[in-house]
């Protein structure tokens, strides 16, 4: 863990500077290697969250419950949807977007909350990012368990094709690690961007197809389209609602993955020497 | 074996004037050609200059000077967390840096749970943590305590606690920022026993401290830092003569 591996940075002067993505790619898979640390540290903070109220952990499941009713019912309405489709589409979107904005705000303050383990043990960025991210993934799942209560409300037609969706989340919460490494990096430098993104989530909570179908803007779908977020939903979205993705919604987001990997092994490696003098 | 390797290490902390670190003023001034918003020049700390050094296994080495002249920056560069921004440096070894021994400390979560988490931190395994309770508890006296939360502890319980997580691990390489006083009078000399312990088995320490005797109990050579740059380095009587006779 403190351990510090030998390296050749005597022979080759900065290896890291001239190539940032090698050193940025090894923290990242460090950080994953490293998956006891991180999962523990994750564990630990879902646990003191909760510790001192009755309900625990299923205050989340409650908010979300209350909130997808409502909204169902409201836009079902404004948008003269059918309640037994609209309902679940909603319920569906909502629950993969709020883990998708939950640990893209909390990935402002991933390395400044970690500020003091940092200043003193040598380990890999990135396990600050799994330990949030995993946190993220915890509260999700206490969302999850609604699926099924709806599902058997509204008879949605699961079968097999929905287990797609687990892949489809998985690459939801891969594409959330490497956009959280960037934005970690990015608003220890600049304390501003927090507000930037919490922004910004907002407007895209009303841009991409949550509580509204794509069939209300019909002639101007591309409108979704080109968001990349209505691809990340639809990921998980479409195959719990018993439809199948559709193949550009795959492509796009394996897509980012792939670039964004690239991206943060970047970002990483140039931040990286520089990220603790930023703390 | 254990070694440290600095090589022209520098480290320049920059410390970002008010509206300098963020992203909207630095934006707006690349804009307009950086007649706007300047709302005051970046300061640049030179914590460290140009610092060579060879450490060996079985050296021990005390760190001297005044305050701010470097002594934890340097620590913290040994201990790896302090990329040096020019210069080389290279550690083989396993360090522990006991800068903050409350490291990852939570009051809400219990005794035992402070250890399992706090020990990971550290670097020990689930079974070396496991294997380590007993001793814990033993160590700190803490009885039936461990079982509830660390905030209903007193001041000299978590000092207790923390201590013993953070001396569970054996390391090659131990780095003290002043020798930790932990509680009452009987429980530092149980403290002590237990620091020298791991003192004596790490291969290399490096301990900075403002107390002579300390220096002289545990140390060989004394690095004398002075404006982030080494003054001194060599015997034990020797630099802290020299130093004294500056102060």
């Amino acid at each position: 863990m403190a351990q510090i591996a030998v390296r050749d940075e005597l022979t080759t002067p900065n290896p890291d500077i001239r190539r940032p993505w090698v050193s940025g790619a090894r923290d990242l898979c460090d950080g994953l290697a490293n998956w006891q640390l991180w999962s523990m540290l994750g564990w630990n903070d879902i646990h003191l969250r909760y510790r001192r109220s009755a309900l625990g952990p299923f205050w989340i499941t409650i908010s979300m419950a209350i909130f997808i009713v409502l909204l169902g019912f409201v836009y079902a309405k404004l948008f003269h949807q059918d309640i037994a489709v609209f309902l679940p589409y909603v319920a569906m979107g909502l629950i993969t977007w709020g883990f998708i904005s939950g640990t893209t705000v909390e990935a402002c303050s991933v390395f400044i909350e970690n500020a003091g383990i940092i200043r003193q043990i040598k380990l890999p960025y990135s396990i600050y990012v799994m330990r949030m991210i995993w946190r993220g993934f915890i509260i999700f799942l206490h969302t999850v368990v609604l699926i099924v209560p709806i599902a058997l409300f509204f008879h949605l037609k699961v079968g097999w094709s929905s287990l797609l969706a687990i892949p489809g989340m998985l690459l939801v919460v891969l594409n959330q690690i490497w956009i959280s490494t960037i934005i970690g990096a990015v608003a220890t430098r600049f304390r501003d961007i927090v507000q930037l993104v919490t922004t910004a989530i907002q407007i895209l909570m009303f841009v991409t197809p949550i509580m509204w179908p794509v069939s209300a803007i019909a002639e101007a779908r591309f409108v979704a389209e080109i968001n990349p977020f209505f691809h990340l939903i639809q990921l998980v979205r479409a195959p719990l609602l018993g439809e199948v993705a559709e193949p550009l919604s795959w492509i796009v987001v394996l897509s980012m993955c792939i670039i964004g990997y690239g991206l943060a092994a970047i970002t990483l490696g140039r931040a990286g020497p520089r990220l603790v003098y930023w703390l | 074996m254990a070694s440290i390797i600095l090589r022209n290490a520098s480290v320049k902390i920059p410390v970002f004037a008010v509206g300098n670190n963020s992203l909207k003023t630095t934006l707006l001034r690349k804009a307009v050609g950086g007649k706007f918003a300047q709302t005051g020049s970046n300061l640049i700390i030179n914590a460290l200059t140009d610092v060579s050094l060879d450490v060996r296994d079985g050296d021990r080495i005390g760190l001297v000077g005044q305050n701010g002249a470097g002594k934890t920056t340097l620590l913290r560069v040994l201990a790896g967390v302090y990329p040096p921004t020019s210069g080389q440096v290279q550690v083989i070894g396993r360090v522990s840096p006991m800068f903050d021994i409350s490291l990852g400390m939570s009051p809400e979560s219990t005794g035992i749970e402070n250890i399992r988490v706090c020990g990971a931190l550290w670097g020990l395994s689930r079974a070396e943590i496991a294997a380590g309770i007993d001793d814990i508890e033993e160590f700190t006296e803490l009885g039936d305590y461990l079982k509830i939360p660390v905030r209903t502890y007193s001041t000299g319980m978590q000092l207790r606690l923390s201590f013993a997580i953070a001396t569970l691990r054996q390391p090659e390489i131990l780095l003290l920022d002043e020798i930790i006083g932990v509680g009452d009078a009987s429980f530092m000399a149980k403290a002590k026993a237990r620091l020298a312990k791991i003192v004596d088995r790490a291969q290399i320490l490096v301990v900075s401290s403002h107390s002579d005797p300390i220096i002289r109990d545990l140390c060989e050579k004394v690095i004398w830092l002075d404006k982030g740059g080494i003054a001194a380095y060599g015997p034990v009587d020797d630099v802290l003569a020299a130093y004294k006779a500056t102060v």
